[in-house]
Protein backbone atom coordinates (compact mmCIF):
# COMPACT_ATOMS: atom_id res chain seq x y z
CA UNK A 1 0.00 0.00 0.00
CA UNK A 2 1.28 3.09 -0.56
CA UNK A 3 2.07 6.06 1.66
CA UNK A 4 0.38 9.86 1.56
CA UNK A 5 2.23 13.13 3.27
CA UNK A 6 -0.55 14.80 5.21
CA UNK A 7 -0.72 18.00 6.84
CA UNK A 8 -4.37 18.57 9.11
CA UNK A 9 -3.41 21.42 11.14
CA UNK A 10 -3.57 24.66 8.96
CA UNK A 11 -5.12 28.56 9.55
CA UNK A 12 -5.96 30.93 6.91
CA UNK A 13 -6.73 34.26 7.19
CA UNK A 14 -9.73 33.62 8.93
CA UNK A 15 -8.16 33.47 12.32
CA UNK A 16 -6.70 36.45 13.68
CA UNK A 17 -3.80 35.29 14.23
CA UNK A 18 -3.41 33.86 10.59
CA UNK A 19 -1.57 35.84 7.66
CA UNK A 20 -3.54 37.68 5.13
CA UNK A 21 -2.28 35.91 2.80
CA UNK A 22 -3.24 33.23 3.77
CA UNK A 23 -6.42 32.57 1.52
CA UNK A 24 -7.26 28.98 0.71
CA UNK A 25 -5.81 29.03 -2.69
CA UNK A 26 -3.02 30.37 -1.89
CA UNK A 27 -2.92 27.42 1.13
CA UNK A 28 -3.85 24.68 -1.32
CA UNK A 29 -1.18 25.66 -3.66
CA UNK A 30 1.47 25.77 -1.37
CA UNK A 31 0.43 22.41 -0.07
CA UNK A 32 -0.04 21.00 -3.42
CA UNK A 33 3.72 22.38 -4.12
CA UNK A 34 5.29 20.64 -1.06
CA UNK A 35 3.81 16.96 -1.55
CA UNK A 36 1.32 17.25 0.40
CA UNK A 37 -1.60 14.81 -0.63
CA UNK A 38 -4.01 15.66 2.55
CA UNK A 39 -4.69 18.81 3.63
CA UNK A 40 -7.23 19.86 6.36
CA UNK A 41 -8.25 23.25 7.01
CA UNK A 42 -8.86 24.00 10.51
CA UNK A 43 -9.21 27.67 11.62
CA UNK A 44 -10.22 28.66 15.51
CA UNK A 45 -14.06 27.38 15.92
CA UNK A 46 -14.32 28.25 12.59
CA UNK A 47 -14.93 26.02 9.32
CA UNK A 48 -16.32 29.28 6.90
CA UNK A 49 -13.52 29.26 4.56
CA UNK A 50 -13.94 25.28 3.81
CA UNK A 51 -16.17 25.78 0.94
CA UNK A 52 -13.22 27.94 -0.88
CA UNK A 53 -10.32 25.33 0.34
CA UNK A 54 -12.67 22.86 -0.81
CA UNK A 55 -12.54 24.22 -4.53
CA UNK A 56 -8.91 25.30 -4.54
CA UNK A 57 -7.97 21.49 -3.00
CA UNK A 58 -10.53 20.35 -6.21
CA UNK A 59 -8.62 22.58 -8.40
CA UNK A 60 -5.26 21.42 -6.90
CA UNK A 61 -5.44 18.37 -6.52
CA UNK A 62 -4.84 17.58 -3.31
CA UNK A 63 -7.32 15.69 -0.78
CA UNK A 64 -9.25 17.71 1.33
CA UNK A 65 -10.47 17.23 4.82
CA UNK A 66 -12.49 20.05 6.53
CA UNK A 67 -13.27 21.47 10.32
CA UNK A 68 -11.97 23.31 12.96
CA UNK A 69 -9.73 23.42 15.93
CA UNK A 70 -12.07 24.37 18.87
CA UNK A 71 -11.02 26.08 22.28
CA UNK A 72 -12.71 24.04 25.03
CA UNK A 73 -13.97 25.82 27.98
CA UNK A 74 -10.55 24.45 29.71
CA UNK A 75 -8.65 26.33 26.74
CA UNK A 76 -7.19 23.33 25.34
CA UNK A 77 -7.56 23.00 21.69
CA UNK A 78 -8.89 20.21 19.65
CA UNK A 79 -8.70 19.68 15.80
CA UNK A 80 -12.04 18.11 14.42
CA UNK A 81 -12.06 17.24 11.01
CA UNK A 82 -14.95 15.98 8.88
CA UNK A 83 -15.20 14.35 5.50
CA UNK A 84 -17.43 17.09 4.00
CA UNK A 85 -17.71 20.71 4.16
CA UNK A 86 -21.40 20.48 5.27
CA UNK A 87 -20.46 18.54 8.10
CA UNK A 88 -17.60 20.99 9.15
CA UNK A 89 -20.10 24.03 8.86
CA UNK A 90 -23.12 22.69 10.79
CA UNK A 91 -20.69 21.86 13.34
CA UNK A 92 -19.07 25.47 12.84
CA UNK A 93 -22.81 26.80 13.67
CA UNK A 94 -22.70 24.89 16.92
CA UNK A 95 -19.70 26.38 18.01
CA UNK A 96 -19.89 30.01 17.34
CA UNK A 97 -23.63 29.68 19.20
CA UNK A 98 -21.21 28.74 22.25
CA UNK A 99 -18.45 30.77 21.65
CA UNK A 100 -18.16 33.22 24.55
CA UNK A 101 -19.08 36.70 23.21
CA UNK A 102 -16.01 38.97 22.70
CA UNK A 103 -16.28 41.07 19.90
CA UNK A 104 -12.91 40.86 17.91
CA UNK A 105 -11.31 43.80 17.74
CA UNK A 106 -8.89 43.48 14.36
CA UNK A 107 -6.56 46.24 15.04
CA UNK A 108 -5.29 44.26 18.34
CA UNK A 109 -5.72 40.08 17.49
CA UNK A 110 -5.98 40.91 13.72
CA UNK A 111 -9.01 40.39 11.13
CA UNK A 112 -11.30 37.48 10.94
CA UNK A 113 -12.14 37.36 7.01
CA UNK A 114 -13.89 34.69 5.05
CA UNK A 115 -13.14 34.72 1.24
CA UNK A 116 -14.25 32.84 -1.80
CA UNK A 117 -11.97 30.64 -4.21
CA UNK A 118 -10.83 34.34 -5.82
CA UNK A 119 -9.84 35.78 -2.74
CA UNK A 120 -13.05 38.19 -2.62
CA UNK A 121 -13.68 39.06 0.97
CA UNK A 122 -17.27 37.61 1.76
CA UNK A 123 -18.03 38.49 5.23
CA UNK A 124 -15.89 39.15 8.57
CA UNK A 125 -16.53 37.17 11.97
CA UNK A 126 -18.02 39.58 14.98
CA UNK A 127 -17.34 37.70 17.69
CA UNK A 128 -13.16 36.61 18.60
CA UNK A 129 -12.76 33.51 17.49
CA UNK A 130 -9.71 32.27 19.53
CA UNK A 131 -12.02 32.31 22.72
CA UNK A 132 -13.31 29.48 24.59
CA UNK A 133 -16.82 27.87 23.57
CA UNK A 134 -18.70 26.84 26.82
CA UNK A 135 -18.55 22.73 25.90
CA UNK A 136 -15.77 20.60 27.65
CA UNK A 137 -13.31 18.62 25.98
CA UNK A 138 -14.95 15.59 26.61
CA UNK A 139 -18.46 17.48 25.11
CA UNK A 140 -17.00 18.71 22.23
CA UNK A 141 -15.35 14.91 21.71
CA UNK A 142 -19.13 13.67 21.95
CA UNK A 143 -20.33 16.33 19.31
CA UNK A 144 -17.76 15.11 16.43
CA UNK A 145 -18.53 11.70 16.97
CA UNK A 146 -21.94 12.22 16.78
CA UNK A 147 -21.50 13.53 13.18
CA UNK A 148 -18.87 10.71 12.50
CA UNK A 149 -15.79 12.76 12.38
CA UNK A 150 -12.43 12.53 13.51
CA UNK A 151 -11.34 13.98 17.15
CA UNK A 152 -7.10 14.93 17.41
CA UNK A 153 -6.23 17.16 20.58
CA UNK A 154 -3.82 19.34 19.07
CA UNK A 155 -0.04 19.87 19.62
CA UNK A 156 -0.89 18.36 23.44
CA UNK A 157 2.87 18.91 24.40
CA UNK A 158 2.61 22.17 23.47
CA UNK A 159 3.45 25.21 26.68
CA UNK A 160 -0.22 27.05 26.11
CA UNK A 161 -3.39 26.03 25.16
CA UNK A 162 -2.92 22.28 25.56
CA UNK A 163 -3.67 19.36 27.18
CA UNK A 164 -0.31 19.40 29.10
CA UNK A 165 -0.64 23.38 29.83
CA UNK A 166 -3.75 23.13 31.05
CA UNK A 167 -4.35 19.98 32.46
CA UNK A 168 -1.30 18.40 33.13
CA UNK A 169 -2.05 14.69 31.83
CA UNK A 170 -3.89 13.83 29.07
CA UNK A 171 -7.54 12.27 30.09
CA UNK A 172 -8.95 8.93 28.17
CA UNK A 173 -11.04 10.13 25.59
CA UNK A 174 -12.25 8.11 22.00
CA UNK A 175 -9.33 10.22 20.13
CA UNK A 176 -8.64 9.28 16.57
CA UNK A 177 -5.09 10.47 17.18
CA UNK A 178 -3.16 12.62 19.57
CA UNK A 179 -1.07 15.53 17.84
CA UNK A 180 2.54 16.40 19.12
CA UNK A 181 4.86 19.00 18.72
CA UNK A 182 8.24 16.43 19.62
CA UNK A 183 9.01 12.89 19.47
CA UNK A 184 9.13 11.45 22.09
CA UNK A 185 6.27 13.73 23.45
CA UNK A 186 7.10 15.06 26.99
CA UNK A 187 3.80 13.90 28.05
CA UNK A 188 2.28 10.39 28.10
CA UNK A 189 0.18 9.91 25.16
CA UNK A 190 -1.77 6.84 26.79
CA UNK A 191 -0.54 4.70 23.73
CA UNK A 192 -2.69 7.13 21.29
CA UNK A 193 -1.48 7.23 17.59
CA UNK A 194 0.55 10.08 17.12
CA UNK A 195 0.94 12.70 14.00
CA UNK A 196 2.18 15.61 14.42
CA UNK A 197 1.31 18.86 11.38
CA UNK A 198 2.94 22.46 10.45
CA UNK A 199 0.02 24.40 12.77
CA UNK A 200 0.99 26.76 9.85
CA UNK A 201 -0.15 30.22 10.50
CA UNK A 202 1.78 31.46 7.41
CA UNK A 203 1.79 30.46 4.08
CA UNK A 204 5.88 29.51 4.03
CA UNK A 205 5.07 27.54 7.29
CA UNK A 206 2.50 24.74 5.53
CA UNK A 207 4.15 21.71 5.80
CA UNK A 208 7.16 22.46 8.15
CA UNK A 209 6.07 19.21 10.35
CA UNK A 210 3.80 16.62 8.66
CA UNK A 211 3.18 12.83 8.98
CA UNK A 212 2.91 10.04 6.41
CA UNK A 213 0.12 7.29 6.52
CA UNK A 214 -0.23 4.15 4.81
CA UNK A 215 -3.52 3.83 2.66
CA UNK A 216 -5.29 2.71 -0.55
CA UNK A 217 -6.44 6.13 -1.37
CA UNK A 218 -5.38 9.44 0.39
CA UNK A 219 -8.92 9.68 1.57
CA UNK A 220 -11.15 10.80 5.14
CA UNK A 221 -11.39 6.71 5.23
CA UNK A 222 -8.11 6.18 4.19
CA UNK A 223 -6.40 8.22 7.24
CA UNK A 224 -9.14 7.03 9.47
CA UNK A 225 -8.12 3.42 8.84
CA UNK A 226 -4.31 4.23 8.83
CA UNK A 227 -4.56 6.04 11.96
CA UNK A 228 -6.56 2.83 14.17
CA UNK A 229 -3.95 0.43 12.59
CA UNK A 230 -1.14 3.14 14.06
CA UNK A 231 0.23 3.11 10.27
CA UNK A 232 1.33 6.27 10.07
CA UNK A 233 5.52 7.75 10.39
CA UNK A 234 6.12 11.74 11.63
CA UNK A 235 8.62 13.91 9.75
CA UNK A 236 9.86 14.80 13.56
CA UNK A 237 11.00 10.71 13.70
CA UNK A 238 12.95 11.50 9.86
CA UNK B 1 -11.01 26.53 59.23
CA UNK B 2 -12.68 23.63 58.49
CA UNK B 3 -14.19 22.88 54.98
CA UNK B 4 -17.85 23.30 56.25
CA UNK B 5 -16.36 26.91 57.17
CA UNK B 6 -16.56 28.27 53.50
CA UNK B 7 -20.21 27.25 53.60
CA UNK B 8 -21.42 28.52 56.92
CA UNK B 9 -19.50 30.95 57.54
CA UNK B 10 -18.09 32.61 54.02
CA UNK B 11 -21.58 31.60 52.62
CA UNK B 12 -20.15 30.06 49.21
CA UNK B 13 -23.22 28.11 48.19
CA UNK B 14 -22.65 24.35 48.98
CA UNK B 15 -22.63 22.34 45.66
CA UNK B 16 -22.10 18.80 46.51
CA UNK B 17 -21.25 17.81 50.33
CA UNK B 18 -20.19 14.57 50.48
CA UNK B 19 -16.80 15.14 51.87
CA UNK B 20 -15.11 14.74 55.16
CA UNK B 21 -14.94 18.06 57.12
CA UNK B 22 -11.28 18.29 57.29
CA UNK B 23 -9.19 20.94 59.10
CA UNK B 24 -8.23 23.65 55.81
CA UNK B 25 -4.68 25.32 56.49
CA UNK B 26 -4.27 26.98 52.99
CA UNK B 27 -5.66 27.81 50.05
CA UNK B 28 -4.40 27.99 46.31
CA UNK B 29 -5.87 30.77 43.48
CA UNK B 30 -5.34 29.35 39.99
CA UNK B 31 -6.90 28.32 36.34
CA UNK B 32 -4.08 26.28 35.08
CA UNK B 33 -4.56 22.91 36.65
CA UNK B 34 -0.80 22.00 35.63
CA UNK B 35 -0.15 24.47 37.64
CA UNK B 36 -2.33 23.49 40.62
CA UNK B 37 -0.99 20.14 40.03
CA UNK B 38 2.38 21.54 40.43
CA UNK B 39 2.02 23.86 43.55
CA UNK B 40 -1.10 23.59 45.29
CA UNK B 41 -0.34 22.27 48.84
CA UNK B 42 -2.28 19.14 50.23
CA UNK B 43 -5.46 19.44 52.31
CA UNK B 44 -5.80 22.73 51.01
CA UNK B 45 -8.87 24.81 48.92
CA UNK B 46 -9.00 25.81 45.68
CA UNK B 47 -9.97 29.28 44.09
CA UNK B 48 -10.74 28.76 40.02
CA UNK B 49 -13.03 28.91 37.49
CA UNK B 50 -12.49 26.01 35.80
CA UNK B 51 -15.66 24.03 36.23
CA UNK B 52 -15.05 20.27 34.54
CA UNK B 53 -14.71 17.63 35.77
CA UNK B 54 -10.49 17.21 34.25
CA UNK B 55 -10.29 19.60 37.51
CA UNK B 56 -11.56 17.15 39.85
CA UNK B 57 -9.48 14.64 38.54
CA UNK B 58 -6.63 17.24 39.31
CA UNK B 59 -7.33 17.94 42.54
CA UNK B 60 -7.90 14.39 43.58
CA UNK B 61 -4.11 13.77 42.44
CA UNK B 62 -3.10 16.73 44.63
CA UNK B 63 -5.11 16.45 47.36
CA UNK B 64 -6.92 19.10 47.74
CA UNK B 65 -10.13 18.99 49.59
CA UNK B 66 -12.35 21.59 48.89
CA UNK B 67 -12.91 23.69 45.36
CA UNK B 68 -15.12 27.32 45.40
CA UNK B 69 -16.36 28.17 41.87
CA UNK B 70 -16.01 31.79 41.20
CA UNK B 71 -18.04 33.98 38.74
CA UNK B 72 -21.17 31.68 38.74
CA UNK B 73 -20.11 29.76 36.59
CA UNK B 74 -22.39 26.79 35.38
CA UNK B 75 -20.99 23.42 36.93
CA UNK B 76 -21.73 20.11 35.02
CA UNK B 77 -23.20 17.44 36.28
CA UNK B 78 -20.39 14.91 35.56
CA UNK B 79 -17.78 16.99 37.91
CA UNK B 80 -20.55 17.46 40.62
CA UNK B 81 -20.63 13.72 40.09
CA UNK B 82 -17.20 13.19 40.26
CA UNK B 83 -16.28 15.10 43.29
CA UNK B 84 -19.14 12.88 44.88
CA UNK B 85 -17.00 10.33 43.69
CA UNK B 86 -13.41 12.05 45.33
CA UNK B 87 -15.13 13.34 48.49
CA UNK B 88 -14.35 16.42 47.31
CA UNK B 89 -16.01 19.54 48.45
CA UNK B 90 -17.47 21.83 45.95
CA UNK B 91 -18.92 25.52 46.64
CA UNK B 92 -20.17 28.39 44.09
CA UNK B 93 -19.88 31.75 43.86
CA UNK B 94 -20.88 34.72 42.11
CA UNK B 95 -17.70 36.74 43.38
CA UNK B 96 -14.47 36.48 41.58
CA UNK B 97 -11.16 34.69 42.54
CA UNK B 98 -9.65 37.91 43.79
CA UNK B 99 -12.25 38.74 46.52
CA UNK B 100 -12.64 35.01 47.07
CA UNK B 101 -9.62 34.58 48.18
CA UNK B 102 -9.07 37.35 50.08
CA UNK B 103 -12.11 36.59 52.21
CA UNK B 104 -10.31 32.81 52.73
CA UNK B 105 -6.79 34.36 53.35
CA UNK B 106 -8.56 36.61 56.28
CA UNK B 107 -10.35 34.02 57.71
CA UNK B 108 -7.02 31.62 57.62
CA UNK B 109 -5.13 34.34 59.51
CA UNK B 110 -7.32 35.08 62.64
CA UNK B 111 -7.21 31.69 62.99
ZN1 LIG C 1 -3.58 25.56 18.73
ZN1 LIG D 1 -3.59 25.92 15.37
Amino acid sequence: MPWFRADLHLHSCLSPCGDLECSPSAIAATAKERGIALAALTDHNSALNCPAFAEACRRNRVAALFGMEVTSREEVHLLCLFETVAQALEMGQVLYAALANIPNRPETFGDQVYVDIDEVILGTVDKHLTAAVSYSADEINDLVLARGGLFIPAHIDRAVTSMQSQLGFLPEGNYHAVEVLRSPCSLDTGGYTQICDSDAHFLDDIASRWFEFEADVPDFSGLKEALARGAIRLSIDW
Amino acid sequence: MKTSDLGTALGYEPVQQDYTDREISSGYTSDLLSDVMANAAENCVLVTIQAHKNTIAVSSMAGISAIVICNSRPLPEDMIQAAAGEQIALFLTEKNQFTVSGEIYNRLKTE
